[in-house]
């Protein structure tokens, strides 16, 4: 019984996961994640692997609505912050624990998304980006207005949340919330990935192609647009209440345009419309902008003797534009699709049984 | 079947077989007019249409055959004038809600999901209400996308993306999207169009085939290749300049004066 079980499970695993280099790939890459904490690289790479987990949330969650469904959200900072603030709100006023806080974040984050869907269905393509990029800048303006201080905190915003594992010394808490937020990330990550690839999907990608054409098709453009609008902005205010807790802070720079902006260089950097590429591209840019551009960099700055200027910090954005423009000329489809991509050609190339150089191989393929 | 329907028979026999008489109005259309500024694309036009009939509109470039098209899937509302499906107003609907209706669809020129596969192309089409309601017990929408994909002859580009597949292939994509959702009354706007003679034969036969198979659905073709189309439907209907200049079987429109001096420019003068 049990082995029997198991060996469906193997199979199935081989099915679905072994024999597609990509799929594959991305589950080594689940189990090397799975192994960081015992690589005792200390508490402060701990957390930015925490941040770069919730930032593929919430970059993945802007992959499905952009990517997928073609509707360009340059405010996906409204939801972050929504996601954040109500975590806070409950927190201050009703002293809820985090196991009820989060699911009302996220509950409420995704009913700002149904509610935002309807006025963005009017228009379309760089209208609807510079609509969405207004509301979370009103939010951000709101959340600062002195009157309102006594509710949301001011300039300030919210201190003390409460983080997920009080109980536990400092070391294992970060060690059990990068677990946490892993998971969660496989999780989420998985239910949009099968969003995305149902039927439900085809219709997300039909409406990016050619509104009219799915019109022509009986297709209801705009429930579909504003379902799109819901489970994004689920998963956006999943990674922002997830951040307030992780950082104990929810405040108005979470609602600001770098916030905003942040999954678009996350998604080019990895690949747009591929789900995974976010993923791939939160890792590169946490690694590149907190430990080589905040570390290595000063360190080898001062072990030749000299200090990076104080200004550095805000020509980091700089940097990240010009890396995206440079892969979206060189580049397009990003650079976890382009891997892929190169991986699927091995693959055709083993399969059509040739041995040599690979330029060779690439030859004879186009030959057959 | 496919032998009897050799091209180049006379096949509005069999059309006028499958009928078998019986006739009730699916599409009424009333006095409707559209203008665009001070040019009005379609004039009081009024027709109706039976059901299981395949009738044609001809007209030269500029004549309002789209416009009507647009006007009948409501993509266009008309400034005046009703159009009934079945009884029931559908002016002023939105256009997902007639295709829901069973009023479905092509367009002249083509309009594929470009990201998508072939068989995902028409899933969207199985994906709306009606498209789902209709597909058989037992099921899948995945089979009943492949059988329609194999009625146009595009079974072997299922997996294809739509990006890559030609212009010809498209056509007949865009007519297995149309008929997806299993409509009452399908409008097919310029199928012909940029097919060469070869493609222009099969898509012919395939859609008598789609009409005998279904003898209680109604086709408009909006067709310029008149050689193709007039071997195809029972009655034609002529448009010019936005009104409708005459109506009648095939030969009746051949032979009529009006009909020849629009498309050749003036009266013939006989030497």
């Amino acid at each position: 019984m049990v082995r029997s079980y198991f060996r469906r499970a193997y199979s199935s695993f081989t099915a679905h996961v072994f024999d597609i280099p990509p799929r594959f790939m991305a589950f080594l890459f689940f189990l090397l994640l799975l192994t960081v904490p015992a690589m005792q690289l200390g508490s402060y790479v701990l957390r930015l692997l925490i941040m770069a987990n919730i930032f593929a949330i919430f970059a993945v969650s802007w992959d499905l609505l952009v990517g997928r469904t073609g509707q360009i959200s340059l405010g996906h900072a409204l939801f972050f912050g929504i996601g954040g603030y109500t975590s806070g709100l409950l927190f201050q006023f009703f002293a809820l624990p985090i196991w009820v806080t989060i699911p009302a974040a996220v509950a409420i984050g995704a009913l700002a998304g149904f509610l935002i869907g309807f006025p963005c269905l009017r228009v379309k393509g760089p209208y609807l980006a510079l609509i969405t990029m207004a509301f979370p800048l009103i939010l951000s303006n709101l959340v600062k207005w002195s009157p309102l201080e006594p509710i949301f905190g001011g300039e300030l915003g919210f201190r003390s949340l409460p983080p997920f594992f009080p109980f536990l010394p400092f070391t294992q808490a970060i060690m059990a919330e990068y677990y946490l937020i892993l998971l969660l990330l496989f999780v989420s990550s998985i239910v949009i990935y099968k969003i995305a690839n149902s039927k439900t999907g085809i219709v997300f990608v039909s409406i990016l192609d050619d509104e009219v054409a799915s019109k022509a098709c009986g297709i209801n453009v705009t429930r579909y647009k504003i379902f799109a609008f819901t489970i994004s902005s689920f998963f956006a205010s999943l990674a922002g209440c997830l951040q307030a807790h992780i950082l104990k802070l929810a405040n108005p720079p979470m609602f600001s345009l770098d916030i905003s902006f942040l999954p678009v260089i996350l998604t080019f950097l990895g690949g747009i419309g591929t789900i995974y590429g976010p993923i791939v591209g939160s890792y590169i840019y946490v690694i590149l902008d907190r430990y080589i551009m905040s570390i290595l960099l000063p360190k080898a700055f001062e072990s030749v003797g000299w200090t990076l200027p104080r200004e550095f910090d805000f020509a980091k954005l700089l940097i990240f534009t010009l890396i995206v423009l440079v892969l979206i000329i060189k580049w397009p489809r990003g650079l976890a699709r382009f891997a892929t991509d190169e991986l699927q050609n091995l693959e055709e190339a083993r399969d059509l049984d040739e041995r040599g150089p690979r330029i060779w191989k690439r030859y004879k393929k186009t030959k057959h | 079947m496919n032998e009897d329907l050799e091209f180049g028979r006379d096949t509005r026999k069999l059309n006028t077989e499958v009928k078998g008489g019986s006739a009730m109005q699916v599409l009424e259309v009333e006095n409707i007019t559209k203008s665009f500024g001070g040019l009005k694309a379609v004039d009081n036009v009024s027709f109706h249409i039976d059901e299981g009939e395949l009738v044609g509109i001809i007209g030269p470039n500029g004549a309002g055959k789209t416009t009507l098209f647009n006007l009948l899937s409501c993509f266009l509302s008309p400034d005046s004038g009703t159009i009934k499906f079945k009884g029931e107003n559908i002016i002023g609907m939105a256009p997902h809600k007639v295709v829901n209706l069973g009023i479905a669809r092509t367009f002249q020129v083509v309009r594929p999901f470009r990201h998508l596969p072939v068989i995902a192309n028409v899933m969207v089409a199985l994906k709306s209400p009606r498209g789902a309601k209709k597909i058989e017990w037992l099921k899948t929408m995945e089979r009943k996308a492949a059988d329609l994909l194999e009625d146009v002859g595009l079974s072997e580009l299922m997996l294809e993306p739509a990006e890559n597949v030609g212009h010809g292939d498209l056509k007949r994509l865009e007519i297995a999207k149309a008929l997806a959702t299993e409509p009452d009354v399908l409008l097919l706007d310029e199928p012909f169009g940029g097919l060469n003679p070869l493609e222009v034969d099969f898509l012919t036969k395939s859609i008598l085939r789609m009409h005998l198979d279904e003898p209680r659905r109604s086709i408009i073709i909006v067709e310029h290749k008149l050689y193709a189309l007039m071997k195809l439907v029972k009655e034609v209907k002529v448009l010019h300049r936005g009104k409708k200049i005459a109506e009648g079987t095939p030969e009746e429109i051949a032979n009529n004066k009006k009909v020849v001096e629009v498309y050749m420019g003036g009266p013939i003068k006989h030497a």
